[in-house]
C-alpha cells in the first residue's frame, strides 16, 4: 500500500499533503515539498489551470481526494477512485481549456482511463478492463481524424506537450540527483576533513593519555594542549590579522610550549593585535622565557598572560601567584633568565620591569613603542 | 560542575537546553543562574531574553569553554552579571556564584580582554558621558586582564574592594547600555559579522 503515491507520481518521490504550511488542504504544499520547489509556484500552477475551463479546481479536488495525509493512513480505495475520476475530468477540461478539438480530447482521455486502471492493477481489477479503454480510445481516434483532414491531426503544440508529459518527470529526476550527488560529496568531504583532524589530533591524545594515565601532571598538559588546539580550530579568532604572523599567534605559540613543556596552565587575554616584525618577535620570546620562568619556579601550576596592544605601544603582562622571590637576592641561575629577558628587550628598544616579593608572586611587564614599528 | 560547588551553594535544578530552562527557572526562580554561552538550541542570551523580563530578580553567571568575542558580549549585553570560564577552581566558582547573588558584576581575566577590546582606544564612543571607560576604569580592567583579584586590585591602587566593585559594575552598565550599533562596529572590525 505504502508505494502507491510512488507508483501514481511515476518518477517524483512520494507526494503527501503536508499539515505544515498549507492554504487549503495541503496538496499545494506537499506537491511543492516532494518536487522541492515553492509552494506558491504550486499554487500559481493551479491557479493558471483554473482558467481552462476549471480544470485546476477540479485538479486540486482530485489530488486532495488522492493523496494522502504525511503520516496518516492511505485514503480509502472509494476515495482515491473518485480522485483518480477527478484527475481524468481535470485533464479533459484541462486540454479543452488550451483548445484541443474534440476529436482529440476524448480518446485521449479514455486512454488516459484505461492507462489508469491498468496502473491501479493491484486494487483487482482485472487487465482486461484497463485494456479495452485504450483500444476504444485508440479506434475512437483513428476514425475521427482520419475522417476528414480539414483539421491538422497533431498539433505541434500538443506534441511538445506530450513530450514533456513523458520525458520531464526523468529530466527532473536526473537533475535532482545530480544536486542530492553532490551535496553528498560535499558532506563526505567534510567529513573525511573532521575525521583526519580528529584522528591527527584527539586520537593521539587520548592514546598518550592512556599511556600516561598514572602521571596526573603528564594527563593535564596534553589535556590542555589538546584543548587549546580543538578551540583555535573550532572557534578560530576572527580578530587576528591576516596570516599566522602576528603578535598574538607567537606568543599563543610560546603559550602553547611553555604549557606542554612545563605542565602548567597559561591564561592568555589579548586584546588587539598586529603583525610580528623583528622587534616584537623579540617581545614574544622575552614573554616566552617570561612564562617559563614562571612555570619553573613559581610553584604554582597557573600562569596569566596579558598581551595589549595599544595603539603607541605594545605590553605583555606575565604573572603567577607563587613563590615570588627577593629581587636584590636573586640567585645566579635566575640572572642569566633575568638577563635573556631584560637584555633581549633592552636591545629591542623596550623595557622589562620585574615586580617580586618573597610569597607575593611574581609579575614581569614587558613594553615596547610602537613608534619605532611604524618608521 | 555540581561536584566543583561547595555546600554553601545549594543547586536547585538543572537543564541541558534552552527550552529546559526556561520553564524551569520560571518554576523555581533561583538566585543565580549559571549559563553556558553555547546551549544545544541556541545561546545562553535566548534563556535570559525569555526569562529575564518576568524575573527581573533571577541573577546570570556565564559560563563557556568556547570563548568567542561575540559569543560572551552577546551574553553580557543580554544582561549576564558577569562571564567565568569553565576551568575555574571549584572555589572560585562558588566565590562568583556568591558575588553575583549579591548584585556585584564577574569579571574574568578574558572577559576583561574583551570588554577592553570592545571600548579600545574610544572609538566606538558616540556619547562620552555614556560609553567612554574612565581611566580607572580602564586600570582596573586592565589588572583584572592580568590575572588580579578584586582584593588585590583593591591594594594596589589604594582603593576599597567596594570602590573596585562598583567601577567593574560601572563598566557593565556601560555596556549594556552602549548602542547595537557601535558593538556591530565592533565586532565588523573584528569581523566577527
Amino acid at each position: 500500500m505504502s508505494s502507491r503515491p510512488q507508483r501514481l507520481s511515476l518518477a517524483l518521490p512520494r507526494v503527501t499533503r503536508v499539515e505544515r504550511g498549507r492554504a487549503l488542504a495541503g496538496v499545494a504544499a506537499g506537491i511543492a515539498a516532494s518536487l522541492g520547489v515553492d509552494a506558491t509556484l504550486v499554487r500559481l500552477v493551479f491557479a493558471l489551470l483554473a482558467f481552462a475551463s476549471g480544470a485546476g479546481i477540479v485538479a486540486y479536488l482530485g489530488a486532495w481526494l488522492l493523496l494522502p495525509l504525511a503520516g496518516a493512513e492511505p485514503p480509502s480505495r472509494r476515495r482515491q477512485a473518485f480522485g483518480l475520476g477527478a484527475l481524468v475530468v481535470a485533464f479533459s477540461l484541462g486540454l479543452r481549456g488550451f483548445g484541443l478539438a474534440d476529436s482529440l480530447v476524448w480518446p485521449v482521455v479514455i486512454v488516459a482511463i484505461g492507462i489508469a486502471i491498468l496502473r491501479s492493477r493491484r486494487h483487482g481489477l482485472p487487465p482486461l478492463l484497463g485494456a479495452v479503454p485504450i483500444v476504444v480510445g485508440v479506434v475512437l481516434f483513428v476514425d475521427q481524424n482520419t475522417g476528414g483532414l480539414h483539421q491538422p491531426v497533431l498539433a505541434p503544440g500538443a506534441v511538445t506537450v506530450g513530450v514533456l508529459v513523458v520525458v520531464g518527470p526523468w529530466l527532473w529526476r536526473l537533475a535532482r540527483e545530480r544536486d542530492a550527488e553532490r551535496a553528498r560529496r560535499i558532506r563526505t568531504e567534510e567529513r573525511a576533513e573532521l575525521a583526519s583532524r580528529v584522528h591527527d589530533s584527539v586520537l593521539q591524545t587520548l592514546a598518550l593519555i592512556q599511556r600516561e594515565a598514572h602521571d596526573a601532571r603528564a594527563v593535564a598538559s596534553l589535556a590542555r594542549r589538546q584543548e587549546r588546539e580543538l578551540r583555535g580550530w573550532l572557534y578560530p579568532d576572527a580578530g587576528r590579522l591576516e596570516g599566522d604572523a602576528t603578535l598574538s599567534s607567537a606568543i599563543e605559540a610560546a603559550a602553547a610550549d611553555v604549557e606542554a613543556l612545563h605542565a602548567v596552565r597559561v591564561e592568555l587575554v589579548r586584546t588587539g593585535d598586529c603583525p610580528l616584525d623583528e622587534r616584537l618577535a623579540a617581545l614574544a620570546l622575552a614573554a616566552r622565557e617570561a612564562m617559563a620562568n614562571a612555570a619553573k619556579h613559581s610553584g604554582v601550576d597557573e600562569v596569566a598572560v596579558y598581551v595589549d596592544v595599544e595603539a603607541d605601544a605594545v605590553s605583555v603582562f606575565v604573572r603567577d601567584r607563587g613563590a615570588g622571590f627577593e629581587p636584590g637576592a636573586v640567585p645566579a641561575d635566575r640572572q642569566g633568565i633575568a638577563e635573556s629577558i631584560r637584555g633581549r628587550m633592552e636591545r629591542a628598544g623596550g623595557v622589562a620591569v620585574v615586580t617580586a616579593a618573597p610569597g607575593a608572586g611574581t609579575e614581569i611587564e614587558l613594553r615596547l613603542e610602537r613608534a619605532g614599528v611604524a618608521s | 560542575m555540581r561536584s566543583e560547588l561547595d555546600a554553601t551553594v545549594e543547586i536547585v535544578g538543572e537543564a541541558g537546553s534552552v527550552a529546559e530552562a526556561v520553564p524551569l527557572i520560571r518554576e523555581l526562580d533561583p538566585d543565580v543562574v549559571l549559563l553556558d554561552v553555547h546551549l544545544p538550541d541556541g545561546g545562553g542570551h535566548a534563556v535570559i531574553a525569555q526569562v529575564a523580563p518576568e524575573r527581573p530578580a533571577v541573577k546570570f553567571l556565564a559560563l563557556s569553554v568556547s570563548d568567542a568575542a561575540e559569543d560572551v558580549i552577546g551574553v553580557i549585553r543580554a544582561g549576564a552579571r558577569g562571564y567565568v570560564t569553565k576551568t575555574i577552581s571549584g572555589a572560585e566558582l562558588t566565590e562568583a556564584v556568591h558575588r553575583t547573588a549579591d548584585g556585584d558584576a564577574v569579571f574574568s581575566p578574558r572577559l576583561a580582554g574583551f570588554v577592553l577590546d570592545a571600548f579600545k582606544g574610544g572609538e566606538l564612543v558616540s556619547d562620552p558621558e555614556l560609553d567612554l571607560l574612565t581611566a580607572r576604569e580602564r586600570e582596573v580592567l586592565q589588572l583584572i586582564a592580568r590575572g588580579y583579584r578584586y582584593k588585590e586590585i583593591a591594594a594596589r591602587l589604594h582603593l576599597s574592594v567596594k570602590t573596585i566593585e562598583s567601577h567593574v559594575s560601572a563598566v557593565l552598565r556601560k555596556l549594556q547600555l552602549s548602542s547595537r550599533h557601535e558593538l556591530t562596529r565592533w565586532a565588523h572590525e573584528r569581523r566577527l559579522v
